[in-house]
């Protein structure tokens, strides 16, 4: 008896034992990725399904409320408690470079082609790459097939549409923005007349010459302006109840972004988007074909995660099948090629068409300005405000922004 | 007696809890080598243990908790905000040296023309270092292992390849597992592997090595960095940057935040494009602040006084005037904001107007008086309500029977009472709409501003807003140079409260 | 009649245009609030479609769990509210009855930390409680505790001038009675004060409450993780996005958000107009 029970003991203690002597698996190291309120979640739910990117990393994914909010976390973020990869904008990275924020990284010829140099050159800064091109953000021009039963062929066949039906159909406007805002959204107004924030000539961009020439005001007062000086109604200086108003079909054209289609597609609107039309025709105003990346945080190196992290953006973020699976939830048009031939939807074919046709990287180096200047996305909307609302003179107030963009031109190639 | 014993044993027990539980933290705080935070813990422990077990100050035993918060995290941010207003510290500037230092050197390397990388796989050698087994079958053809010593060229045929071509095994390399790769991840990043002179190998992920050259050595007796390839030399211009000296534009990024003194206040005073947008913005600061408390009494006042009778349907007023009080103010400013839109906006249909609200300036600072107004009045109309009951009714009796009209009753009597005893609050209203910041950045943001011609400060921008688009702004954030201007505010500011304060404290010295 | 009509018409006719002078804004939050689209563009007053689809996405989306958000900031602004207040109404009773050197000086110093324009605030707040979080992680960054104690900073300054004046005006001659029968300064605070003081420090309470409540620009870089957000942060999130802004859930979020605070207003809303005779100006 004394004998069963103390054999019995003994192998009851054997058991527990084994549990504690069977060498402890080595806990799977995190990468912490930071995301905002939209990419997080659908980024969450890829990792759910599949966390086994890299061997021996885990994945974690932490969620912002807001996209404002995620950018005063990365502005304030410290070796203590900062990520490894950011999920964010491309003009994050000449400030992240600059403060010391992120790491560059360094891709093998067979990944960076499945890039175009453009996306690459985004989230670029002084010649490093500091991450890899996750999707495309542009926006493209709509237009509403019940009122317009062909696509316009130039700026100026949608001001003679504007001003010929105005009263008939009760139009609020001709053209609004809907999406992107009067800075961001409206570069593709201000190129179809001939201005630009800065122009490109062999994927560098010119210096020398004038970004917004004398026609371009000279366009400004033939198709924005009436006769005693004032807006004729296509251009609201605003983006104030532009997607209301186009919804409910009393604006023909509208400019969207890629963020926004299913509302219009809910709404029955066909995702005909095609970039503004230029004066001549055949020309399209150019728009910002900005990435956002997945970025790499110098903060990886200190937490002895680097090596992990690198993998993570290319076996994760920069692979295919990463990249199918985001965009299947994320539904934007994504930046790897392999994923752009899989089955997207007609609005992702879509934007991705517009800016191929005419997209110029987002240089955030000239466009947020400089000591002493103003930044673009302020002047942009100031100068439709001064043309439009207040009825100034178009060529004195299109000389100002020329100057400024100059400043701005010849201060950022300095930083590139 | 019982009852005292009962609240001394009380009192006892909690600064007992007190400390116990500041020590524990004090202790972790120091273990963890955050030397500061640790001081103040034991700071605050001592002063809890004197100022409750002693009785050296009782007034203490008031305020000391409310005082240690204050200390921590009031007093934090403005000592935070008044030492960087002595250094560069914006966009690019950012850092301390040392980290700046380190980075410069990580990112001084430059990758060979081709940009050639080699799939790897990492391991060691048979001496036991570490090393990479590479394979590039494509592109050179190679195959060989390096170490940080020596590279080995290897032929192929000796090798064990897998379907693309990469070799999986090879005489002399033991290759690592995933575990053992993770275990050494922190290292191998710096590790520099051999490849043919000047180049070498760096790790770029677990299975993916570049061809690297260092471009840019530190001379750290000379605090200076020498560009490897041309010579040129980068030294420190004293506003936290390393500048070429031939060049002026070739600036090495990342910079760091160094100390320039009061060179930040020297510019505000002397640049008149900072000074002039600073003056303008500070009147209409002190208009705007004086206006909102003007009009939120004067229509607090008047309601409190309608309601002062009890009519019918009174509580339901009541109900509703608290109403835009209760509103998270958030989603009140951002509504308003479209009622305000020129062409759409509730107001301008209401009215049949077209008044362009937020492209004007002066209809711009109307519109956000009448939204101020609208948010705060709710806020009087309480405080009045409650001190016009406790003016005792004898008084306008009194005035009654003396002769006094009722209109001579309110402006001779009950008004100056009102006011002495809402004085601090009327004082604290204006000192929170002097930083009323959510409202400004919120309904105009600060315009409407002529950026064309240059403007920095909008029509409705007030000090706090202003110093905010300097610092966080589209443009590069300026840290140093929102916090001097901060300073300066700070300085005019209390200044003025503090002959405020003295004027007032001798008026009630009469009481 | 006359005399009824001149003294009473000219309330109601007061009441009635301050009435919709504060409702006419938030009936365009209503109407926000059922406008399917979801945007804030009012295009006429009377709505043409109404749909519930925004109240019921605050409830029924797992990815907004709105009632957690609102337990939380009930309770982080409750806490804040009551703790503040005891340390406000002690500092004001002992800066207002007691006599010590310094006591102007402390009063001016308080004014002047809490006027100014502490612009790196925030991120010297984060480097603070970023090192809180290292030796003490469950109240550093990203924990509703340590954002409780951040707020606690301001509350001292805050207070004590609201309730200065109040405070001034209890009458001296309680304290002195007290202090003949033999009573310590805290025991004439717990025992005679409080009591006396109650529906201010009631109205004090309030107003921190709602003050904590509608707080974001701190809230959200604090708590980050979804289950411990506050509503002020919940709703900045639906238009804080990077291009997208989700007006409809904003707007239904806000009205159900503000339902609290008018609850607490309505119940004590006797209790403390009466209670503010409590400091009866000296005749």
């Amino acid at each position: 008896m004394i004998r069963f029970k103390s054999i019995a003991v003994a192998v009851a203690a054997a058991l527990v034992g084994s549990v504690f002597m069977v060498p402890a698996q080595a806990q799977d190291k995190e990468i912490l990725v930071w995301a905002d309120e939209t990419r997080g979640p659908n980024l969450t739910k890829v990792v759910e399904g599949k966390n086994d990117w890299v061997a021996g990393y885990k994945i974690v994914i932490r969620t912002f409320s807001s996209f404002d909010a995620l950018k005063t976390a990365v502005d304030n973020a410290t070796d203590l408690t900062g990520p490894d990869i950011i999920v964010g904008a491309n003009d994050w990275v000449a400030t992240g470079a600059k403060n010391g924020k992120l790491a560059p990284i360094t891709l093998s010829n067979a990944v960076k082609n499945r890039f175009t140099p453009n996306n690459l050159f985004d989230l670029s800064y002084k010649g490093n790459l500091y991450g890899v091109p996750l999707d495309i953000n542009n926006v493209a021009m709509i237009y509403n097939t019940k009122l317009v039963k062909s696509a316009p062929k130039s700026f100026g066949d949608m001001v003679n549409y504007y001003l010929a039906n105005k009263s008939k159909q009760k139009l609020v406007a001709g053209l609004c923005v809907a999406g992107g805002g009067m800075s961001w959204g409206a570069h593709s107004i201000l190129s179809a007349l001939g201005g630009n924030a800065y122009v490109l000539k062999n994927g560098k961009v010119v210096t020398s010459g004038n970004p917004v020439p004398a026609e371009f005001s000279a366009n400004v007062k033939k198709f924005l302006l009436a006769k005693n000086g004032k807006s004729n109604g296509f251009l609201p200086a605003s983006d104030a109840g532009c997607k209301d108003n186009f919804l409910a079909g009393k604006v023909p054209f509208a400019i969207i972004g890629n963020w926004e289609w299913k509302d219009y597609v809910f709404k029955g609107f066909k995702m005909n988007l095609m970039p503004v039309p230029g004066v001549k025709p055949g020309t399209y105003g150019n728009m910002f074909g900005s990435v956002s990346g997945a970025m790499l945080t110098s903060y990886a190196a200190k937490r002895g995660v680097e090596a992990g992290a690198k993998d993570v953006l290319t076996k994760f973020f920069a692979s295919t099948e990463g990249a199918i699976r985001y965009q299947s939830v994320e539904l934007r048009p994504p930046a790897e090629k392999g994923a752009q031939q899989a089955d997207l939807t007609a609005a992702q074919i879509g934007f991705g068409k517009a800016g191929s046709l005419a997209g110029i990287p987002q240089i955030g180096a000239i466009l947020n300005g400089t000591a002493g200047s103003s930044s673009y996305w302020d002047l942009l909307p100031a100068f439709w405000t001064a043309v439009l609302v207040d009825g100034k003179n178009p060529a004195a107030e299109a000389k100002k922004l020329n100057d400024f963009f100059k400043k701005n031109i010849e201060a950022g190639v300095k930083d590139l | 007696m019982n009852r005292l014993k009962i609240a001394t044993l009380t009192k006892y027990i909690l600064v007992a809890f007190a400390i116990a539980i500041l020590s524990f933290l004090a202790q972790s705080a120091f273990a963890q080598g955050e030397v500061e935070i640790a001081l103040f813990l034991a700071v605050s422990i001592i002063a809890i243990g004197i100022t409750y077990l002693t009785k050296i100050s009782i007034p203490l035993k008031f305020f000391l908790p409310g005082l240690l918060f204050l200390a921590a995290f009031a007093l934090g941010p403005v000592l935070y905000t008044l030492g960087m207003s002595g250094f560069q510290f914006q966009t690019g500037n950012y850092i301390s040296k040392d980290a700046a230092i380190e980075r410069i050197k990580l990112l001084g390397v430059q990758p060979d023309e081709n940009g050639t990388t080699f799939d790897v796989l990492v391991g060691r050698s048979d001496s036991g270092d570490f090393a990479l087994l590479a394979s590039d079958p494509f592109v050179t053809k190679q195959y060989f292992i390096s170490t940080q010593e020596r590279l080995t060229r290897l032929d192929p045929l000796d090798l064990t390849l897998d379907s693309d071509g990469l070799a999986s095994e090879a005489p002399g390399f033991k290759a690592f597992s995933n575990r053992e790769l993770r275990e050494v991840d922190q290292t191998l990043t710096t590790i520099r592997f051999k490849y043919e002179e000047p180049f070498f190998l760096q790790l770029e992920g677990s299975d993916l090595a570049a061809v690297k050259r260092q471009k840019l050595e530190y001379l750290s007796d000379q605090d200076q960095f020498r560009n490897l390839l041309t010579g040129e030399l980068y030294s420190d211009n004293g506003r936290g940057n390393y500048v070429s000296e031939a060049n002026l534009d070739d600036i090495l990024q990342p910079g760091w935040r160094s100390p320039i003194w009061f060179s930040h206040y020297i510019d505000l005073f002397s640049d008149p494009k900072v000074r002039e947008p600073l003056v303008k913005v500070f009147i209409w600061t002190i208009i705007f602040a004086f206006l909102t408390v003007l009009t939120q009494f004067a229509l607090g006042l008047l309601v409190a006084l309608a309601m002062n009778r009890p009519i019918w349907g009174r509580r339901i007023y009541r109900s509703i005037f608290i109403l835009p009080y209760a509103m998270p103010s958030i989603m009140s400013i951002l509504i308003w904001g479209g009622m305000f839109d020129t062409e759409f906006g509730a107001i301008n249909n209401l009215f049949n107007s077209d008044v362009a609200w937020f492209q004007n300036p002066n209809f711009a600072r109307a519109a956000v008086i009448i939204v101020n107004l609208w948010l705060g009045f709710p806020y009087f109309y309480l405080v009045t309500s409650g001190a016009l009951q406790a003016i005792p009714s004898e008084l306008s009796e009194a005035a009654a029977i003396d002769g006094a009209s009722g209109k001579q009753t309110f402006w001779k009597i009950t008004l100056p009472l009102l006011l002495q005893v809402l004085s601090p609050l009327l004082v604290a209203s204006f000192a929170f709409n002097f930083n009323n910041f959510n409202l400004i950045y919120l309904l105009t943001g600060g315009g409407p501003r002529n950026d064309l011609d240059g403007e920095i400060a909008g029509a409705t921008d007030i000090l706090i807003s202003y110093t905010y688009r300097i610092a966080f702004g589209t443009n590069i954030q300026n840290l140093g140079l929102a916090s001097a201007i901060s300073v300066i505010i700070f300085i005019i500011v209390a200044s003025i409260s503090l002959y405020g304060i003295r004027k007032s404290k001798v008026l009630e010295s009469f009481k | 009649m006359t005399k009824w009509i001149r003294e009473n018409l000219w309330r109601h006719a007061v009441a009635i245009t301050v009435v919709l002078f504060s409702l006419f804004p938030l009936y365009l939050v209503v109407i926000s609030s059922i406008n399917p689209t979801g945007s804030l563009q009012i295009t006429s007053f009377i709505p043409r479609e109404i749909s519930s689809k925004n109240f019921r996405m605050l409830f029924n989306d797992p990815t907004i769990p709105y009632l957690t958000w609102m337990r939380n900031t009930l309770i982080i602004a409750g806490l804040v509210a009551v703790i503040s207040v005891i340390i406000g109404a002690s500092a004001a009773f002992a800066f207002s009855r007691l006599r010590f050197k310094g006591k102007r000086f402390g009063l001016q110093t308080l004014l002047l930390v809490q006027m100014f324009p502490a612009i790196l605030a925030i991120s010297a707040l984060y480097v603070i409680m970023e090192r809180v979080y290292n030796f003490a992680p469950y109240m550093g960054l990203g924990t509703q505790t340590g954002l409780i104690l951040v707020y606690l900073g301001g509350a001292m300054g805050v207070n004590i001038w609201l309730l200065k004046g109040f405070v001034d005006s209890i009458p001296m001659e309680l304290d002195e009675a007290a202090k003949v029968d033999g009573a310590s300064p805290m025991q004439t605070y717990w025992l005679i004060f409080v009591p006396l003081a109650a529906p201010v420090l009631a109205v004090v309470a309030l107003l921190s409450f709602i003050g904590t409540f509608n707080e974001f620009i701190l809230a959200r870089l604090f708590l980050v993780d979804m289950e411990s957000r506050t509503i002020a942060v919940g709703l900045q999130g639906f238009i804080g996005g990077q291009y997208s802004q989700n007006w409809g859930p904003f707007a239904a979020g806000s009205i159900i958000a503000s339902i609290p605070i008018v609850i607490i207003f309505l119940s004590l809303q006797r209790y403390i107009i009466s209670g503010l005779t409590a400091g009866s100006v000296k005749g």
